[in-house]
């Protein structure tokens, strides 16, 4: 699902400023935390096991939430989620940080307090050796592209690491500190780069973070706990429990109390939980968006597409999706519209971008226009011969976009196009189909980094695959230019400016219908007070959650007290 | 005995063909254990992994590869559990022996005495009644069956934990009596689910089974001599019409160890069925292969102790 937190690079651009008031303002359990005693027990449910707690090569979710519970980078995004510069970072590993005058490198100076979770203290030596943990190919780290602005890492004493750039960037500190995520080297050091992958030492994390890793029973728990001497304070809870569950079990799980979390409550039976008395719904609106894309290209050849090769067939087949009627339909309160190829949440978001409104008279006058006529009303439009007929793909594994697809056929039949849905498994199907361009349209959904290059790698030219996830090949060099220029704009305000002109172009030229922001409900249970969730991952402030003494139930007075031999 | 050898070799070659089939299919799968979508991981990253895993060479030297290393006792590296695939299957076996081993021996002894009252009661309200409630389990999808289970006992009545082997939080903490409960509760769910799902076919089978012996001479005879109606039919017809049921027993095995893939999922019971889902979503090779050959081997296994069993119950197949 999301990639979150943020892992993408150069150029990338910036804010989130006000993000997360918006995402607090949208939460309906957001008690912020109280009492001062610490203690608890919260299970997540997990949709499965993570394949590695190795941070440089962890690609999916469960994993990330171990990461980021677990290590430390030297400075976190702070709450306004600005990413240009180093203004809005909160010190992490590095309690503060000196520019060089030509501000190509920064010296970080290390925490004294900071401490592995075997004791060891937290060295400058750590914070060189991961970063060759995250560049070295011999690793294979997914984050090494990220970190292609940043030249080495050297030692200046034991507590003082320098960080060089080949360039100067205006992310180039959310660069450093926010894609290495500092490793112990006296840990994974003694096991050779091309080993790593494999390696035992890998399952049993040792990091500096609130929680410490406890253990892994492999399909049933991780358990995570507090580390009660941390140098950022203990975290309020005392354990954290991650349990693999199918998801209809986990809806059983959360809503008898067996589970205090599950994230992604499925869409079509939230109201069990409005009527739950165990459980509450958490919006966690995230930075993805999801939309009907439209392949520009005749299969995979570079001749356009029969159909959506014209931007008035297009432009009309959006108009003639009433976007709001579906949302609720589908999502009920919940749902939050598409503004464009943006979710509301992100920095650089502009909502006020003109959409081709809800107008089915208009959409049949412009396929009309474009050759495209129906014999008789109501009949199915042909053009030299050939039906106005296409195939969408819908994943299996998501309710909302196959309820989607229902409606969209319905739609657009009204308008005289036949659409035939296919719903087929994402891993085995649609995503070998998009990758190889042969589809005509999908409901699909993309979940950007928090930066104006996450957008460039859906819609810029040369983000085609396989360089990239522009599935639909969308290509506009003003786009691109545009895309270009708010990455490498020092001036956040500058950023948005292009950004929106950008997003503007995209919807003008209409290769998607957009159809709603990527909004996850999780259920949690009523007797925690959570944090708020940030757009870049819920679980971020997990440390800071709590149980107030009079809810706590029995799992949560175990203490920290070792389990019977 | 020569037909105990004859057996164990066919065995052995089904196994072979099998673990060719599965290994062979599941690369034919579109995708790999890298494939999945994410837009930061680069093509040449992929490249490297698959380079890295040797995914990258011809099939068939894959294929030779994989044989070789089978050779030395080694079924690969999960993906998806980041450890070496003989970890992953040592842990999950003994959990889906314990749950479908438990399930058939319920399934068999509640299916035959059903079966059996229902032979002798032929076309009473017990034969009927039980005859009817036990079709409708008979017909149920499995996953369904599980799944409606599990909303009831769990969710709306609250009375059994919802999956798992054990309580994930508590069970490290409770007393020996306490943590056999626990474990206990956590079957009832799963094993009876399963159990269901086969208890009606064993019952429909047994019952034509008993209804074919009752008019035997024997048991005439028997009756004839005076011995307890009890008797002549628990001791002399039962052990007869059993015969039959043990060849089924070979056919069941399978069956329920697929059923346990579903059983498992639903029940978030960590054994073959889930693993061998999850690694099949994830592309995890080795894994799928693995559980594959090692499911085999349970079918294999099943069938030859029910070749067993038959002989030693049917002494004309001895001969």
């Amino acid at each position: 699902m999301r990639n979150s937190p943020p892992s993408h690079h150069r150029g990338r651009s910036l804010l989130l400023a006000g993000a997360l008031a918006a995402l607090s303002a949208c939460t309906s359990k957001e008690t912020p935390v109280g009492g001062g005693a610490t203690g608890g027990t919260v299970v997540i449910d997990a949709p499965s096991d993570p394949s590695t707690l190795f941070p440089p090569l962890i690609s999916e979710e469960v994993g990330r939430w171990i990461q980021d519970l677990v290590f430390d980078r030297l400075a976190q995004i702070g709450p306004t989620m600005v990413t240009v510069g180093d203004k809005g970072f909160t010190p992490e590993l590095a309690k503060a940080w000196t520019w060089a005058p030509d501000s190509l490198s920064i010296a970080f100076s290390i925490d004294p307090r900071a401490r592995w979770h075997d004791g060891q203290p937290v060295t400058a030596k750590d914070v060189r050796y991961s970063f060759q943990l995250f560049t070295d190919p011999k690793v294979g780290s997914s984050s090494a592209s990220t970190l292609t602005n940043v030249d080495s890492v050297s030692v200046r004493d034991s507590l003082t690491a320098v960080v060089w750039f080949k360039k100067r960037s205006p992310e180039q500190f959310y660069d450093a500190v926010y894609q290495i995520i500092v490793m112990p080297e006296h840990v994974y050091g003694k096991v050779p780069m091309d080993q790593l992958r494999t390696s035992p030492v890998t399952r049993t994390p040792i990091g500096s973070g609130r929680f410490r890793f406890s253990k892994w029973d492999v399909g049933q728990r991780i358990e995570l706990l507090a580390d009660t001497a941390n140098y950022r304070g203990r975290a309020k809870l005392d354990r954290l429990l991650i349990v693999p569950a199918d998801p209809q079990t986990q809806v059983a799980r959360v809503l008898s109390g067996e589970a205090d979390v599950m994230e992604a409550f499925p869409s079509d039976q939230t109201a069990k939980l409005d009527s739950s008395k165990v459980a509450a719904a958490v919006i966690w609106p995230t930075l993805g968006y999801a939309f009907i894309g439209m392949n520009l290209h005749a299969g995979a050849t570079s001749a356009p597409h029969p159909i959506f090769g014209d931007a008035r067939v297009r432009r009309a087949l959006s108009m003639a999706v009433d976007r709001q009627a579906m949302l609720t339909n589908v999502f009920g309160k919940l749902g939050l519209l598409s503004h464009g190829p943006f979710a509301a949440g992100f920095g650089l978001a502009d909502t006020t971008i003109q959409l081709p409104p809800f107008d089915t008279t208009a959409a049949k006058a412009l396929l009309d226009s474009a050759g495209w006529k129906a014999a008789t009303p109501g009949a199915i439009r042909t053009k030299n011969g050939k039906p106005l007929q296409f195939a969408v793909m819908a994943p299996s594994s998501s309710v909302p976009r196959r309820q989607y697809a229902v409606l969209i056929q319905a739609a657009l039949r009204r308008v005289g196009a036949q659409v035939d849905i296919q719903i087929v498994d994402p891993r085995s199907v649609m995503y070998p189909k998009m990758n190889s361009g042969d589809f005509d349209a999908v409901i699909n959904a993309f979940n950007p980094d928090p930066s104006i290059t996450g957008t460039a790698q859906y819609w810029a030219t040369g983000a085609a695959p396989p360089n990239g996830q522009n599935y639909l090949r969308y290509a506009n060099r003003d786009v691109d230019a545009l895309l270009d220029s708010a990455a490498k704009s020092f001036d956040p305000a500058k950023a948005k400016q292009y950004a929106s002109r950008a997003y503007k172009d995209i919807a003008a030229d209409a290769p998607a219908i957009w159809l709603y922001d990527y909004v996850l409900v999780n259920a949690v249970n009523r007797r925690i007070d959570t944090a708020p969730f940030r757009v870049d991952g819920w679980w971020v402030n997990l440390p800071d959650w709590s149980i107030p003494q009079d809810k706590r139930i029995e799992r949560d007075r175990i203490g920290l007290a070792p389990a019977k031999p | 005995m020569r037909r105990l050898a004859a057996r164990l070799l066919q065995s052995l070659i089904v196994v072979v063909i099998v673990t060719t089939i599965s290994f062979f299919v599941i690369h034919a799968a579109p995708g790999d254990p890298f494939a999945y979508d994410s837009a930061n991981i680069t093509q040449a990253v992929r490249e490297h992994w698959r380079h890295q895993f040797g995914y990258d060479r011809p099939l068939l030297e894959q294929y030779a590869r994989y044989v070789v290393s089978v050779l030395h006792g080694q079924l690969g590296y999960s993906f998806q559990y980041g450890e070496p695939v003989t970890v992953a299957i040592r842990d999950a076996v003994p959990r889906t022996l314990l749950l479908a081993g438990l399930s058939l021996g319920l399934s068999f002894l509640i299916g035959i005495t059903v079966g059996v009252l229902q032979a002798v009661h032929r076309d009473g309200w017990f034969d009927r009644a039980s005859s009817a409630v036990l079709l409708v389990f008979y017909s149920l999808p499995d996953f369904w069956l599980a799944l409606s289970a599990l909303m009831l006992f769990a969710y709306v009545w609250r009375v059994l934990p919802p999956g798992h082997i054990v309580d994930p939080v508590m069970h490290d903490y409770m007393s020996g009596w306490a943590a056999l409960a626990d474990r206990l509760k956590h079957m009832i769910l799963p094993v009876g689910s399963l159990t269901l799902l086969t208890t009606a076919g064993i019952a429909r089978y047994q019952r034509a089974a008993m209804l074919d012996i009752l008019p035997a001479d024997y048991v005439r005879t028997a009756r004839a001599k005076g011995l307890p109606e009890r008797r002549v039919v628990w001791r002399h017809a039962l052990r007869t019409a059993l015969t039959p049921l043990v060849t089924m027993l070979g056919v069941l095995f399978p069956a329920i160890l697929g059923g346990a893939l579903f059983v498992e999922r639903v029940f978030s019971w960590p054994g073959m069925g889930s693993l061998a889902a999850n690694a099949i979503g994830a592309r995890d090779y080795d894994l799928v292969t693995a559980t594959v050959v090692v499911g085999s081997i349970m079918v294999v296994v099943g069938n030859f102790l029910a070749d067993i069993l038959q002989m030693l119950l049917d002494p004309r197949i001895r001969e």
